[in-house]
C-alpha cells in the first residue's frame, strides 16, 4: 500500500526515518512550520526555518522518493511573544505562493490567548483572500473548547470548511468538527494523543469521510511510521480497505491537493529517487554509491 | 558600463520575444501586469511574492528554444545560451529585468532580496538572469553562492550556459567553480570560456583530485580530463595514460580527446589503430584531427539533453 502522511516535522527526522518510511511505503508527505522545541528569539531564525521547508527539506525527502510538501504560517505558541509574531506574519507573503506550499498551518490555539486569536484570525484572513487550505493544530490542555473555538473564529471569517483541515483530535472532538463539515486529522502518538488501537474504533465509529491519520512524528518520542502501522491494525480489526485507503492515503491527499501544489500524476507514477541530485553543500550520502532509480540516459 | 546596458535592453527583447510565442493569453495576461507592476516600482515583499506566484501562473515546461532564437541570444550576450532555460525561467527573469532600477543600489538590493527569499526554483531563475543585468560585476559574489551549491541544478544555472563565471570570477573563485563542477557531475563542457581560461594551477588542482580518487579506489570524473589543456605536464600525460589503460569506457574517451588538447596527436593515432572500443577509437581520432575543444566533450554527457 501507499501512504500519505499529511503531518510530520521531517527537519527533525533522520535519513534512517526516511529510508523506514519509504521502504514502508509513504510516499508523500505535508510539514507544517511550528516551534522548534524551544522559543525562536528572532525573525531571522523564522526566515530560514522557512526557507528549509521550501528548499532543503523539499530536497532531502526527493532524495527518499517521498514528495513533501509543506505549510507556513505562525504557530500558537510563539504567536504569545507579540512583537516578533507581527515580523513573522509580515513574511508570509514572502512564502505562502512557493512551490509545494499546500497550506498555511499549523495555526490556532496553545493557551487560547488574545495573542493567539489575533495571530490566528489574521492567518485566517490571509488564508481565505488567497484560497488557501488552512492546518489548525488543536491544544494539549483544554482542547475540546480550543476546537471548538477553532472552528467558530473560522465560521465567523467564513472561512470554508471544506478548506479547514483540524488536527489532533480525539474521542471527544470528532464528532463537533466532522458535524462543522471541516477535516478532522488525527496524530498517532505513541503515549500522549492518539493510540492505533484507538484510531481503529474511531472509525468503526465515524466512518472514513474526512477523517484523516497522521504522525505529527517531531523532535519528540514520535513515529514516523505511525501511518502504515495504523493502517496495519485497521486491516488486522477487519476495516474494509476501502476506509483504510481513505483514511491514510485518499483524505489527506483530496484536502491538500485543493491547493493546486501536489503533482497527483508523479505521485501516483512509480517513485523516482535521484540521489546524485544534491543540495546546498550537503550531500545526504556521505561517500555512499547513490541509488538511482531514474531511467539510464543515453 | 555602455555595452552590458545596451545587452540587458536585447535580453529584455528576447525574453519578449521568446515568451510572447509560448505564453497562453491568460498567463501573458498576468506576465504583462505583474511586469507593469514591477516597473512601477513593486516593493521587496511584492517583487518576491510575484516572483513565487509566476509559479501558478506560468507553464513550467522546457523553454526549447529554436537554433536561430538561442543564436540570437548568443549574439545579445557572448555565452549566453538558454538552451535549457524553462517557459518558468525565462517568465521570472523578466519579472527581474522589468525593474528600472537595476543599474543603480536600490535594484541591486532588491536582486540580492529575491535571492534571500527564493525557493529552488526561483533561485535557478534568478541565477540564470545575473548575466543579463546591467553591470554583472556587482554579483559576483552572489553567483560564487550559485557555485558553491552542492544541488546541481542551483550550480548549473549558476555556472553553465552563462558567461558569468568566465567574465566576472577572480581566480580563486573561477578555479573553485571548476572543480566544484566536477563533484556535482554538472556538465563542465558547458562552461563558457573553460578553453579559454585553462592554467597550470587548475591542472594541478585537477591531477590532485584524480590522484585522491584513485587512491579512495573511486572511479575519476571523466570531465576532470577537461581541466588539463595544454597544462598537463609528465605527471598530466601520466594521469591520462593511466586513465587509457583503464576499464571506465567514459573515462577513457574523456582521456583520448585530452591526448589532442594537450598537443600529443602523434600518441592518439598510434592508439586508435590498436583500439577495440569504437567510441574510444572515434575519441582518439578526434583528438588526432584536433577536433577536442570543449565542446566535443558534448557527445561523452550523460544528462539528458533537454
Amino acid at each position: 500500500m501507499r501512504f500519505f502522511d499529511p503531518h510530520i516535522h521531517l527537519t527533525s527526522r533522520t535519513t534512517d526515518d526516511l529510508q523506514a518510511m519509504a521502504a514502508a511505503g509513504v510516499r508523500a508527505i505535508v510539514e507544517p512550520a511550528f516551534w522548534v522545541g524551544q522559543p525562536r528569539t528572532n525573525v531571522g531564525s523564522f526566515v530560514d526555518y522557512f526557507s528549509s521547508l521550501v528548499g532543503w527539506e523539499r530536497f532531502r525527502a526527493a532524495q527518499f522518493g517521498i514528495q513533501h510538501h509543506c505549510a507556513i504560517g505562525l504557530n500558537s505558541k510563539e504567536a504569545n511573544n507579540e512583537g516578533l509574531a507581527r515580523e513573522v506574519l509580515e513574511l508570509l507573503p514572502r512564502f505562502a505562493f512557493k512551490e509545494g506550499v499546500v497550506a498555511i498551518g499549523e495555526i490556532g490555539y496553545d493557551e487560547i490567548t488574545p495573542a493567539e486569536e489575533r495571530a490566528y484570525e489574521h492567518q485566517l484572513a490571509f488564508a481565505k483572500e488567497h484560497d488557501m487550505v488552512v492546518m489548525v493544530h488543536s491544544p494539549h490542555r483544554d482542547k475540546k473548547r480550543g476546537i471548538v473555538r477553532s472552528l467558530e473564529v473560522a465560521a465567523n471569517l467564513g472561512f470554508p470548511m471544506r478548506k479547514l483541515v483540524i488536527d489532533h483530535n480525539n474521542e471527544e472532538t470528532v464528532r463537533s468538527v466532522l458535524d462543522a463539515g471541516a477535516w478532522a486529522a488525527f496524530t498517532i502518538y505513541p503515549h500522549t494523543k492518539m493510540g492505533s488501537e484507538r484510531m481503529v474504533e474511531i472509525v468503526k465509529r465515524h466512518g472514513s469521510d474526512r477523517v484523516i491519520v497522521d504522525s505529527s512524528a517531531d523532535w519528540g518520542v514520535s513515529d514516523p511510521l505511525s501511518v502504515p502501522r495504523t493502517a496495519a491494525l485497521m486491516l488486522e480489526r477487519g476495516i474494509p480497505e476501502a476506509d483504510v485507503v481513505k483514511t491514510t492515503w485518499q483524505n489527506a491527499l483530496d484536502a491538500y491537493a485543493q491547493s493546486g501544489q501536489i503533482d497527483v500524476e508523479a505521485l501516483l507514477r512509480e517513485p523516482e529517487v535521484d540521489q546524485t541530485q544534491l543540495y546546498a553543500d550537503n550531500s545526504v550520502l556521505r561517500g555512499q554509491e547513490p541509488r538511482v532509480d531514474v531511467p539510464t540516459p543515453n | 558600463m555602455d555595452t552590458a546596458q545596451a545587452s540587458t535592453q536585447d535580453a529584455r527583447a528576447w525574453l519578449d520575444g521568446a515568451l510572447g510565442a509560448r505564453l497562453a493569453p491568460e498567463a501573458a495576461d498576468w506576465l504583462r501586469a505583474a511586469r507593469e507592476e514591477v516597473a512601477a516600482g513593486a516593493d521587496g515583499p511584492r517583487l518576491a511574492a510575484l516572483l513565487s506566484l509566476a509559479s501558478r501562473r506560468v507553464p513550467r515546461g522546457p523553454l526549447a528554444p529554436s537554433a536561430d532564437e538561442r543564436a540570437a541570444a548568443g549574439a545579445a550576450l557572448a555565452g549566453w545560451d538558454p538552451e535549457r532555460w524553462t517557459v518558468l525561467e525565462a517568465a521570472r527573469a523578466a519579472l527581474v529585468l522589468a525593474r528600472p532600477d537595476l543599474d543603480i543600489e536600490a535594484g541591486a538590493a532588491a536582486v540580492e532580496e529575491a535571492f534571500r527569499y527564493a525557493d529552488v526554483g526561483e533561485l535557478c531563475a534568478l541565477y540564470r538572469a545575473l548575466a543579463l543585468l546591467p553591470d554583472p560585476a556587482r554579483f559576483a559574489w552572489r553567483a560564487g553562492e550559485g557555485a558553491r551549491s552542492n544541488m546541481r541544478a542551483v550550480f548549473e544555472a549558476a555556472c553553465c550556459d552563462t558567461p558569468f563565471p568566465f567574465r566576472w570570477f577572480d581566480d580563486v573563485a573561477w578555479r573553485q567553480a571548476v572543480v566544484k563542477c566536477l563533484f556535482v557531475e554538472g556538465p563542465l563542457w558547458r562552461v563558457f570560456g573553460l578553453d579559454r581560461r585553462l592554467s597550470p594551477e587548475l591542472a594541478r588542482m585537477a591531477l590532485d583530485l584524480a590522484d585522491e580518487r584513485r587512491a579512495a579506489g573511486r572511479r575519476v570524473f571523466h570531465e576532470l580530463w577537461l581541466c588539463l589543456g595544454d597544462h598537463a605536464g609528465d605527471r598530466g600525460r601520466a594521469a591520462v595514460e593511466a586513465e587509457l589503460a583503464g576499464d571506465f569506457p567514459l573515462g577513457r574517451r574523456a582521456a583520448a580527446l585530452a591526448l589532442g588538447r594537450m598537443g600529443a596527436a602523434d600518441r592518439a593515432r598510434e592508439l586508435a589503430a590498436t583500439e577495440t572500443d569504437p567510441a574510444v577509437r572515434d575519441a582518439l581520432l578526434a583528438a588526432a584531427d584536433g577536433r577536442c575543444d570543449q565542446a566535443a566533450f558534448a557527445d561523452l554527457d550523460p544528462t539528458p539533453s533537454t
